[in-house]
């Protein structure tokens, strides 16, 4: 007996709710009563009924009874332990999961085994709990749910309307993971500007995290940390110009001549080709960029005289601006294609060339939904990870030389938050106040751009 | 009319003007022609760039050297409780036995050179040995040749990166090792072939026995799950805006909420998964079935908009007609709407899982960045994926993980193709009906 | 070039006469097609210069087709082909020595739907002039709007305000914007595919004062669903059914006493 087993049943319940309320309504069919709804819509209003409440109570325990243990189970580490400055409540948790598990590392204290078998135990009731209190509900309200048919039910209005709020149910998850992403940066983010003023943060010009217990190891050097965001938005912000610089150019001169000058045999050749650029993994272009064009661009620089870094901003600009070049292309390929045939047609009717109508009328027209896909394209650059993390280092030098070595936002916050962490620690928390003003710059750049195309949209409708 | 017309240009002159500009203007429609033309080729050079750098690393990585043995399998020492249990094939004697049949080729003498002989196969060749006993153990007490994957140094040196010229002190392997190897070759002894670890093996920090197995299992794991969260919640959602949403103030947040999602980067999923899930729900780490949940997340902005636009792509006559006999809302979208739009809305959802195929920053975040040995066997086993794989991989010094690097690559690009052709063939399919 | 001796020897199927004495373009045995599908069939006749002559017939009767090939707007379309000969001066106009630039400057066109730019009256106007490089001044270019809009009857309402959005004018205003525009250039003929298809009657009613000005200094096709309009401004009237052009002549002609059965049917208006 487990979960699955567990769920199994309630599906199977439901089940045999869905036939005999379907044998039911037959049968007053058979009596020759006009029933108000086809039957089968009698049996889905039962199992409906049936799986609806005891799926919800089935999860609801599922996921609190972890929460509520991992709490519970605390009891059972011993004081010296909770109160040494090394414990961590996820390495512990860790610790008694693995014993849970029968994965062993060697000899473990008696505490991890006895707070285990608690655990075992715990989990062995809350499966009873939830077995009892699930099936119940699945036959309890499946009975409710039965008696309610008659001939006069209407059946088919209430299994819409059960399905009609199923539907609104589902759309809310969308704010749900919005509401998630803002609570779990948001209090972070307070918790790290308790320990380091706002001020630092975004003013400040190195960028130093370390954990407290390294801090304390170099004793007597404090402000050994510090958590000056300003060469971690320099970085992104070179980056993303370099990426600009390769992308912007092709991506757009590449849509003029697609939508443009291009018959239909190119058009059909040349834009998938540049779609399959959008769809490589960024962690293909991160390795890419970190084991084919920087050792280029190194050597290459070294051949002129030029001094560049084996993780340059230049490499991986230039490889993230090849990523994006399809965002522009498409994007402005479509608003080039927005723009009315009826303009294009006046433009050639006065005898203009194709460069004049496209210099003339169909960039000034199509120029905001150009701005808009620009912009989403530095949004892109902005939030993207993993060809800085392979290719750009994570060395925050402040620096606006292409050739140094930088990093940037999202690389800071992966490699803070990968691995074990210590949740209190300012070096944690700071991932997070870099999570946050991420986002705010990002949803400003996304918003700013949306509302230029509506702008534009609004133009020719 | 024209009473004025002294300066207003006669058709003639007007016409004699346009035909002395047109040449300079046809020179400056050919430049800009060009440049589009110039944009085009660097974009699609830059591709082909990306796909030879790959493919040419990463089709040798199918590859690899392997040593070719007499053995003798002792089947007292190799399997010394004499129960032919894993347990004790385990305990058995099996590296000193592939070492003895090497020694018996190349002669090495002395401490040092018997030292640098354990160099040249894999230390996954006990492993070999057991496997092909538990197979068969009519094997047992014969003489059969085996063959053995070399070690990755010695593989690199056979493909020619590590070169002989180069002083002893900077290479990786010394002048005896080497000594062997051109004796094994002489012997005929050295083959390369289509690797049996790439494909079946699983991580493991020795280059020549890594394999992608667990890795690209821990891949569909992770977005079975996704698919089964985000494609009914992408669709629901999507049918309910578009159908049943009352226009007010929260159908409009959920909106713009929505096309929001879709710009937050991937990392802050990550964020959210270790917060809410890993950290209050106390959800394990590393494991598919949170990776799935993540990207879900993740993905359901694409599948929302592109169902929605699906949805609207349906004309309203069919709708109509259906109404028209007396078919209430509910069932006219699902007997009608709904089969109409599925092409649109699968097309979108599959674009939707290839991006989640593809990501990789928000799975570091939740854990799916541990070293895993085991292949995972269900959602809730610890496990990583193909991506993550590739990063960590990427992250290693030996020279032999560069190759497997981009094989592994050229796996998960194969998959995206294929998903992508199969979008771009569904949405063909679509074009074609209305 | 195409010689004198077969101009006026040509055989067609058409009723009523194809010929002009002073023609201006001279089409001979067009056939146009869109892929595989034929549009017009085997279409001879002649525009002269300084007339007004409509095209009339069902929709979908490939007029507007028509219309489109006597400048080369159907090259912006990829599967379009135009076959037989079509000259404006005696010279091919699907010549391959013929800039397309050149010829569409010569041949003016106003469309359906007024289509100005997204800019100001001004600059909606001296566009074409700029481009084509036909002022060497800002004064000379002054003066070809000024014209040009007093040409199109519109420089009284549009005087004060030159820098406002073309595309803030009312219908009526934006196709006489249009129709300056088109003139801005000096053309000699200006082709109209349907110019006031979109417009309500008193709109409507100017630009047809508007084109019979017109016409004493242009040649001017126009392509026309109102048989009335066609009767109110044209010399001449052709008529299409099914790509073919059925009957030409002059338009009192036509609409009194057709020769044709089927003129007669759709001018009776049995065809629709």
């Amino acid at each position: 007996m487990n979960e699955y087993t567990l769920l199994i049943l309630l599906l199977l319940i439901s089940l045999l709710w869905f036939y005999f309320g379907n044998k039911t309504a037959l049968s007053l069919k058979n009596k020759q009563l006009k029933l108000n709804s086809l039957p089968h819509y009698y049996g889905i209003y039962v199992a409906l009924y049936s799986i609806i409440p005891s799926l919800f109570s089935y999860l609801l325990i599922l996921v609190f009874d972890g929460i509520l243990f991992s709490n519970l189970i605390m009891e059972f580490v011993p004081k010296e332990i909770l109160n040494s400055p090394d414990f961590n409540k996820i390495i512990v948790l860790a610790q008694i999961d693995n014993a849970v598990r029968g994965i062993y590392f060697g000899e473990q204290p008696d505490w991890v085994t006895i707070a285990s078998n608690q655990m075992i135990e715990w989990n062995n009731q809350s499966l009873i709990l939830n077995f009892f209190c699930s099936i119940s509900l699945a036959l309890g309200i499946g009975y409710l749910g039965f008696k309610n048919i008659h001939q006069e039910f209407r059946s088919r209005n209430s299994v819409e309307k059960i399905i009609i709020s199923l539907l609104g149910l589902s759309s809310i998850i969308a704010i749900l993971t919005t509401i998630g992403i803002v609570f779990s940066v948001i209090f972070e983010s307070l918790r790290f500007f308790a320990i380091i003023p706002a001020s630092e943060f975004l003013f400040g010009l190195t960028w130093n995290p370390q954990f407290e217990g390294a801090e304390r190891a170099g004793s007597g050097q404090e402000g050994l940390a510090s958590y000056g965001s300003v060469p971690l938005f320099v970085g992104t912000f070179l980056i993303s110009l370099i990426a600009l610089c390769v992308s912007v150019p092709i991506g757009l001169f590449s849509a003029v001549y697609l939508s443009e000058y291009a018959n239909k045999k190119e058009r059909s050749i040349f834009k998938p080709l540049l779609e399959i650029l959008a769809g490589i993994p960024t962690v293909v272009y991160g390795f890419f960029a970190a084991l084919t064009v920087a050792p280029l661009m190194r050597n290459g620089g070294s051949l002129i005289g030029l001094d560049v870094a084996s993780e340059s901003a230049l490499a991986a600009g230039f490889v993230m601006g090849i990523m994006i070049i399809p965002f522009i292309s498409s994007l402005s390929d479509d608003v080039i294609n927005a723009v009315p045939q009826s303009l294009r047609d006046a433009g050639y009717g006065l005898g203009s060339t194709k460069n004049e109508v496209i210099t003339n009328v169909i960039i000034p027209a199509a120029l905001p939904g150009i701005i808009a896909s620009i912009i989403l394209a530095v949004s892109r650059a902005i939030g993207e990870t993993m060809i800085v993390v392979m290719a750009a280092g994570l060395a925050a030098n402040l620096s606006f030389n292409p050739l140094d070595a930088v990093t940037t936002v999202t690389a800071q916050i992966v490699t803070i938050l990968v691995g074990d962490q210590e949740f209190e620690s300012a070096k944690t928390l700071s991932a997070f106040a870099l999570a946050l003003t991420l986002i705010v710059i990002t949803l400003i750049l996304n918003f700013y751009a949306l509302h230029v195309v509506k702008k534009y949209r609004e133009q020719y409708e | 009319m024209n009473k004025n017309n002294s300066k207003m240009l006669t058709a003639d002159e007007a016409s004699k003007i346009v035909a002395s500009s047109v040449i300079r203007r046809r020179k400056k429609d050919a430049r800009l022609k060009t440049y589009g033309r110039i944009a085009i080729g660097l974009a699609v050079s830059f591709l082909i760039f990306l796909f030879v750098s790959i493919f040419s690393k990463g089709i040798p990585g199918f590859f690899q050297y392997y040593v070719t043995l007499d053995v003798y399998l002792d089947r007292d020492r190799l399997d010394p409780k004499g129960d032919l249990s894993p347990e004790s094939l385990y305990n058995g004697d099996a590296r000193s036995i592939v070492l003895e049949s090497l020694y018996k080729v190349i002669n090495p003498k002395g401490r040092k050179e018997k030292k640098a002989a354990k160099k040249i196969i894999s230390s996954n060749a006990d492993v070999r040995i057991s496997k092909m006993v538990l197979d068969n153990s009519k094997i047992l007490g014969k003489t059969i040749s085996i063959t053995f994957a070399v070690d990755d140094d010695i593989d690199s040196f056979l493909r020619g990166y590590i070169k002989r010229e180069t002083p002893s002190s900077e290479r990786r392997i010394n002048d005896t090792v080497i000594k062997f190897v051109d004796k094994l070759s002489a012997e005929n002894r050295i083959s390369y072939k289509f690797s049996d670890y790439i494909l079946t093996g699983s991580a493991s920090r020795s280059p020549e026995i890594a394999g992608i197995k667990g890795a690209f299992i821990g891949s569909m794991l992770t977005l079975a799950v996704c698919f089964i969260i985000a494609f009914p919640l992408g669709v629901a959602t999507a049918v309910y805006l578009e159908e049943f949403a009352p226009k007010n103030r929260i159908t409009e947040i959920i909106e713009v909420n929505i096309n929001n999602l879709a710009a937050v980067p991937s990392v802050v999923f990550g964020i959210l998964g270790l917060a809410i899930f890993i950290g209050v729900f106390g959800m394990p780490r590393s494991i598919p079935l949170l990776g799935g949940m993540v990207l879900a997340l993740m993905t359901l902005p694409t599948i929302i908009i592109s169902s929605r636009a699906a949805i609207r792509a349906v004309p309203p006559s069919i709708k109509d007609a259906a109404y028209g006999i007396g078919a209430s809302k509910l069932q006219t979208i699902f007997h009608h709407v709904l089969p109409l739009a599925m092409p649109g809305m699968l097309t979108g959802t599959i674009i939707g899982m290839a991006q989640a195929l593809g990501e990789t920053a928000p799975l570091l975040m939740i854990g799916m960045v541990a070293f895993i040995v085991d292949i995972p066997g269900g959602v809730t086993d610890p496990g990583t994926v193909l991506p993550v794989q590739i990063f960590m991989w990427a992250d290693f010094a030996e020279r032999m993980f560069i190759q497997k690097t981009s094989s592994a690559i050229i796996v998960l690009l194969v998959f995206l193709i294929f998903m992508n052709a199969a979008a771009v063939i569904l949405r063909k399919k679509l074009e074609r009906r209305w | 070039m195409v010689s004198n001796s077969n101009i006026n020897n040509v055989k067609t199927k058409t009723i009523g006469e194809i010929f002009s004495k002073d023609p201006k373009i001279i089409c001979r045995n067009v056939d146009v097609f869109y892929g595989e599908k034929q549009a017009i069939k085997d279409v001879s006749i002649d525009i002269a210069s300084r007339e007004i002559i409509s095209f009339i017939g069902p929709s979908g009767c490939g007029k507007s087709t028509f219309l489109r090939c006597l400048n080369r707007m159907n090259d912006t379309i990829d599967t379009c082909k135009v076959k037989g000969s079509i000259s404006l001066d005696k010279e091919d106009i699907y010549d391959e020595k013929i800039d397309v630039v050149t010829l569409r400057a010569k041949i003016g066109m106003v469309f359906q739907k007024p289509n100005p730019f997204p800019k100001s009256i001004y600059e909606n106007v001296a566009y074409g002039p700029k481009i084509h490089g036909l002022s060497s001044s800002k004064e000379e270019l002054d003066f070809i709007v000024e014209n040009s809009l007093k040409d199109s009857g519109l420089w009284e309402e549009v005087k004060d305000r030159l820098q406002s959005p073309g595309t803030g004018l009312s219908g009526g205003q934006q196709q006489r914007l249009c129709i300056a525009r088109a003139i801005a250039v000096s053309p000699e003929i200006i082709l109209m595919d349907e110019p006031c298809s979109a417009l309500d009657p008193i709109a409507t009613a100017k630009i047809e004062e508007l084109i019979n000005q017109l016409g004493k200094n242009y040649s001017i096709v126009i392509v026309t669903h109102s048989m009335q309009q066609a009767a109110r401004i044209s010399q001449r009237t052709a008529y299409f059914h099914l790509g073919e052009l059925i009957e030409v002549g002059e338009t009192k002609k036509i609409f009194t006493m057709p020769k044709d059965k089927q003129t007669e049917a759709y001018i009776s208006g049995r065809i629709g």
